[in-house]
């Protein structure tokens, strides 16, 4: 069964001046070993699409004009809200763009992973390295454990330490580390990762990259990786889609979209990544090759 | 324009009981750079190894352990608040984090007009000439004027960014403080802002102290690079000379990181379907 499928969804926000439709007609299918990276303009629906997987985009604000998500054959915007709450951090990870819904400034950040651990761990005390019907004792040690244990895998260093610190006391990579380690403490079926390694150095993303991608490896999940880094994408995604104004322009193989984009808009990206060669003033950007479509 | 000299910043460790205290955190360790009038000056390191708290230490939102900073010759440390407030309108900072630090209760059009606001008495302006500048400036980085009414919850990162770098902007500072300022853009819009801030410098001779983890981005706009490791500087000097022969090691170990664009260079490209 398809892992995640994404069909023709239409996803309108409203404010102020009244309703924009923003995802016009997404179709996106992930299956279990797949890294799909998902890059393109900023402001196109990429983050909206990724927190519907979700289901977290309040209904107060974003209304669905068509379109279903199914994960394992379940329509996610059909589910009940208890069933959302059971597949959230536990078969959906979910690590945000904006740290702030995920990090509560008041609690130490040990507090925190644990309780995310926890929570997976009371669904199936496996992902805990426990034997099913583990007493509740056994949990909270388990834990404890895993917490710092994944503190330290995504380079947090003295993590047994720095546990105990708030979320204001670590720099902004810290942080997002923290979320990534939030998002697979529960050994997620499916792994939604927005902009996971921008706050991070090159070589602590590398890292974060190689962790990744043996979860893949390891449990066989999918995941779907939402980046404007086509360095990040071209390393360790399998699959790309290319997103502008709320389409998918272009979609495939890495290594055919990356090596022979089809797409002008996809080719302009790529155009605008600065290299060694290129003289400060000349980097093109976009340069009206799109024209205005709205 | 600016000289940083043996700055040292240590965070007090946690309270154990009544009266002790844990070991402090030595987030800058004797750090010493010099920033040239008009240039660009970059820097990169590992996450956490103190690049914000730098920039906390210019702006005097930290206070330092050791060491001074001077800013045209005068140490920051010394300096009487209504000059600090004067030099806080020459001196304006692109925050790292998008999300944070921009106020969720203001319009967009008060974020970005609010400098000119607090330094009326320097940029005197009406509020019309406010909002006109304010228009502007929007457009600049690529927003609309439809956008000026409207909250920072209905933003994207990238667009909450551009704000940010809009409200930096506006009160035409002439020394520019960017953490991270185009993480969270597409690489078109990156290259659109890049130029931006390269024609401003042109035209207005403003300086730039840009931290990215981007070393393309790093080698693309700036003149001068330093690199920093664990609250140490490990090297600086001009662009062309560290990105073509560093001598750290640290410094090379980011150089060869640097991921590749084409995906026959990965890593991992044996996973998965393909
Ligand atoms: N709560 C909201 N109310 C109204 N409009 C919104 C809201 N949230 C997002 N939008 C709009 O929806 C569009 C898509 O936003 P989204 O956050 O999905 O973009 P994105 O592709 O993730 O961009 P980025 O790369 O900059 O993060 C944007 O134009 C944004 O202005
Ligand atoms: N208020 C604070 N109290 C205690 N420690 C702090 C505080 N602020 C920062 N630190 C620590 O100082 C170190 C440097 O943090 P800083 O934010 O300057 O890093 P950075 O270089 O900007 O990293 P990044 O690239 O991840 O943003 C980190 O280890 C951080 O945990
Ligand atoms: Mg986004
Ligand atoms: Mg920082």
């Amino acid at each position: 069964m398809t892992l995640l499928d994404i069909k023709n969804l239409n996803l309108s926000m409203r404010s102020f001046e009244g309703e924009t439709q923003i995802l016009h007609g997404i179709d996106l299918k992930v299956e279990r070993g797949e890294i799909w990276g998902m890059v393109g303009e900023t402001g196109s629906g990429k983050s909206l699409t990724g927190l519907s997987v979700s289901r977290l985009i309040p209904p107060a604000t974003g209304r669905y004009l068509a379109g279903s998500i199914e994960f394992e054959g379940r329509d996610v915007l059909k589910a009940g809200e208890k069933e959302m709450r059971a597949l959230r951090g536990r078969k959906i990870g979910m690590i945000f763009q904006d740290p702030t819904t995920n990090l509560n400034p008041v609690f130490r950040i040990g507090t925190q992973l644990v309780d995310v651990a926890l929570h997976a761990g009371h669904a199936d005390p496996t992902v805990l390295g426990l034997e099913p019907g583990a007493s509740s004792r056994d949990l909270k040690k388990a834990a404890k454990r895993v917490a710092v244990e994944m503190l330290d895998k995504v380079g947090i260093p003295k993590a047994a330490e720095r546990i105990h610190d708030y979320p204001h006391q670590f720099s902004g990579g810290m942080r997002q580390r923290v979320l990534i380690a939030m998002a697979m403490i529960g050994k997620p079926d499916l792994l939604i990762a927005d902009e996971p390694t921008t706050a991070l150095d090159v070589s602590v993303q590398a890292q974060i990259l190689k962790l990744i991608h043996d979860l893949v490896a390891e449990r066989n999940i999918g995941v779907l990786m939402i980046t404007h880094n086509l360095g990040v994408v071209a390393q360790i995604c399998s699959h790309v889609a290319v997103m502008y104004r709320g389409r998918i322009l272009e979609r495939g193989l890495v290594t055919d979209v990356l090596k022979k984009p089809s797409h002008v808009y996809t080719q302009a990206l790529l155009n605008s990544i600065p290299t060694a060669h290129t003289k400060r003033g000349e980097l093109r950007g976009l340069g009206g090759v799109m024209p205005e479509v709205q | 324009m600016l000289e940083i000299n043996n700055v040292s910043k240590i965070f007090p460790g946690q309270r154990k009981g009544l009266f002790g205290q844990a070991e402090g955190f030595k987030a800058l360790d004797d750090v010493s750079l010099r920033v040239t009038r008009g240039k660009s000056f970059g820097l990169v390191g590992e996450s956490g190894s103190g690049k914000t708290t730098l920039t906390r230490c210019i702006l005097k939102l930290e206070t330092l352990t050791s060491g001074n900073i001077l800013y045209e010759g005068a140490d920051i440390a010394r300096l009487a608040p209504a000059e600090m407030r004067r030099l806080r309108a020459r001196l304006q900072i692109v925050f790292q984090d998008p999300y944070a630090s921009l106020d969720p209760r203001m319009t967009i059009h008060d974020i970005v007009a609010e400098p000119l606001v607090i330094h009326r008495d320097i940029v005197p302006m009406t509020s019309r000439q406010r909002t006109e500048r304010v228009l502007e400036l929007l457009l600049q980085v690529g927003l609309r004027a439809e956008h000026l009414f409207r909250y920072p919850h209905e933003f994207s990162g990238g667009q909450r960014q551009r704000i940010g770098i809009a409200r930096a902007l506006a009160v035409k500072p002439e020394f520019l403080i960017l953490d991270e300022p185009t993480s969270a853009l597409d690489v078109s819009v990156q290259a659109d802002v890049l130029n931006l801030l390269h024609r401003l410098q042109e035209e207005l001779g403003l300086t730039y102290f840009f931290i990215s983890h981007d070393l393309g981005v790093i080698r693309y706009i700036c003149d001068d690079v330093a690199v920093i490791y664990r609250g140490k500087l490990v090297e600086s000097g001009p662009v062309a000379d560290i990105f073509e022969r560093p001598t750290n090691e640290y410094t090379r170990m980011l150089l060869n990181a640097m991921p590749d664009p084409d995906p026959d260079r990965s890593p991992f490209r044996t996973v998965a379907s393909v």
